[in-house]
């Protein structure tokens, strides 16, 4: 067993030291959200007190917090997905395979890095929006918390950017989550509070178990909703982690028995 | 050893749409021998290594490597085996070093062994100035040697090498080559190569197995094979006013074949050792040869009359 950690550990540092030299693999999903950040937490400065029904909080940006490490987290899974597919692409998987490292490594090292990625991510994030002014309500806990959050959104959204690239094997195709990252983030509560959405849309987003874990997630950040609300949140994404990691080993399995 | 380090009962591969890839294939690689798997592109080698390595089950047939069953013991296989597949499938975005590193820790080796085999292999490969720099700055015969030296940190006992040369320009080649036989020699380690050189097949294979459209053709030592086709020939240039008088000669061991206008060649019946003879004679009658040519049947001869068909290698490419 202790081998097998052995393992999964070298494969993510080698994941790890991977992203690091290929800037295009982290820049995006440390830029993109950051600027978001920015302009939403700019252009909505006001909302929480003119917009009736916008939860208490102290700010726009402490609201948005959430929302940003989301995002990040799943733009991460997405070129996670997409370096393992060029692995499965480039023979550099093969190696692997061949190789008697634990078949649980193979992937294992890959989610580990992601969720390394997204910790970091997540802890930086918190970071600029402490210097611009935002507060962690919940202080220390509530900061933990939201790291315990992240571990799970991130091997959730890494799980399943690993799952598409075993199933497709072509880095092109692993991209393809990215418009579902996409629709999965802006169809939910992550930027703006579910209390102000109306129609078709509030529909969707009450469907959208994102909504729940952004909001569970906000909990201790903005001091929104209460402990129900945490744990709901907590739940889901534990749950979601638990069904991209399931579907991340079934894809393995196939993929070694040569059934893709 | 008692038993083959590699062997292969019927293997067959069908891909989607019923391509068959591998059509009935057995082999049986003795312990310590380097065995050559020649075959033109799409001839099946590759899939037939995939199996043999664990990465792709077979449609029907068996396979033992060191012993073990390909699929029912896979993970057995893989600590007995080193792989380096075509195309040299390494990280770009690594060092040498660190590749180095993470293959040692694939193979349950602790960090301090792997350091000293590496190190160690890294001056074998000859990359020690280079270990440090990221993989994509090689050329492609450094790539090939640093994949070499993956497929060796565990010491495995039988080392596949899919088309180790391919695309290397013949400085590289020759390289490998002495690295391949070297350790071969040294370790002991069974070689099991797949080349669509014939050349390679010959300058390195204790044996070798002709494939074409997935079965095996023809099958033994480079030399029984040749000599299964044909003799050596030897042709020998006199003076034009001599060549009837050497034809006369020469016809008296074999009848001559079709040679050059100031030639005479014949098929030596007793092989390559009847030359002196047939130059005694020439010298009796006083004919002074010019020029004597001594051309063996080339693996290329026989895969012509195993199938019909003359090998087609890639281009080679200088890189």
């Amino acid at each position: 067993m202790s081998l097998a950690l052995r393992q999964t550990g070298a494969l993510s540092r080698r994941a790890l030291i991977r992203t690091m030299r290929v800037p295009q693999a982290w820049v995006p999903s440390l830029f993109f959200p950051l600027m978001l950040m920015a302009i939403f937490s700019g252009s909505f400065a006001q909302a929480p007190d003119r917009i009736p029904g916008f939860p208490e909080v102290a700010g726009f940006l402490d609201f948005i917090i959430a929302g940003t490490i989301l995002q990040a987290v799943l733009i991460a899974g997405t070129s996670g997905g997409a370096a393992f597919a060029s692995d499965i692409e480039g023979g550099f998987f093969d190696r692997l395979v061949s190789s008697p490292a634990s078949r649980l490594a193979l992937v294992g090292g890959r989610i580990t890095a992601n969720i390394v990625i997204g910790v970091a991510f997540a802890a930086f994030f918190i970071l600029v929006a402490t210097i611009f002014g935002a507060r962690i309500s919940a202080g220390v806990p509530g900061l933990l918390l939201v790291l315990v959050f992240t571990v799970f959104l991130a091997a959730a959204a890494g799980g399943l950017g690993v799952t598409l690239a075993l199933r497709s094997g072509s880095a092109e195709a692993a991209q393809g989550a990215f418009p579902l990252f996409f629709a999965l983030m802006f169809f939910s509560s992550a930027f703006f509070p579910r209390e102000t959405m109306d129609g078709w849309f509030k529909t969707v987003a009450d469907i959208n178990p994102v909504s729940y874990v952004v909001e569970g997630m906000r909990v201790p950040i903005a001091g929104t909703g209460d402990a129900w609300d945490a744990l709901l949140g907590l739940a889901i994404v534990i749950g979601l982690a638990a069904i991209a990691l399931l579907a991340t080993l079934r894809s393995l399995d196939r993929r070694l028995k040569g059934d893709l | 050893m008692n038993h083959a380090a590699v062997e292969a009962r019927g293997l067959v591969r069908e891909f989607k749409g019923g391509v068959r890839a591998v059509d009935g294939v057995s082999l049986s690689v003795p312990a310590g021998q380097i065995y050559g798997f020649l075959g033109p592109n799409g001839a099946g080698k590759s899939t037939i290594v995939r199996i043999l390595t664990t990465l792709l089950a077979p449609t029907a047939g068996t396979a033992t490597v060191g012993g073990y069953d390909v699929m029912r013991e896979p993970e057995s296989v893989r600590r007995k085996i080193g792989v380096a597949l075509q195309d040299a499938a390494i990280d770009p975005f690594m060092t040498g070093r660190e590749l180095l590193q993470l293959q040692g820790v694939l193979h349950g080796l602790s960090r301090r062994e792997t350091r000293a085999r590496g190190s160690r292999l890294l001056e074998r490969v000859d990359l020690v100035g280079a270990a440090d720099r990221r993989v994509g700055t090689y050329s492609g015969g450094m790539r090939r040697r640093l994949d070499l030296a993956l497929a060796l940190i565990h010491e495995p006992q039988v080392l596949f090498l899919d088309e180790p040369t391919t695309g290397l320009d013949p400085i590289s080649r020759h390289t490998l080559w002495d690295e391949v036989r070297q350790l071969n020699t040294e370790s002991g380690a069974t070689v099991f190569l797949t080349t669509q050189y014939l050349e390679e097949a010959d300058e390195l294979a204790g044996r070798v197995a002709i494939i074409a459209e997935g079965r095996i053709v023809a099958d033994g030592t480079p030399d029984d094979l040749k000599a299964e086709i044909g003799l050596p020939t030897l042709s020998v240039t006199v003076a034009r006013e001599q060549l009837d008088a050497a034809r006369g000669a020469m016809a008296r061991f074999a009848t001559p074949v079709p040679s050059g206008d100031s030639s005479v060649a014949i098929q030596l019946p007793e092989g390559a050792a009847g030359v002196a003879g047939v130059v005694r004679a020439l010298d009796d009658i006083g004919v002074v040869a010019t020029g004597l040519d001594l051309s063996e049947p080339s693996l290329d001869d026989v895969f012509m009359a195993k199938t019909g068909k003359r090998m087609e290698a890639d281009e080679v490419t200088t890189s």
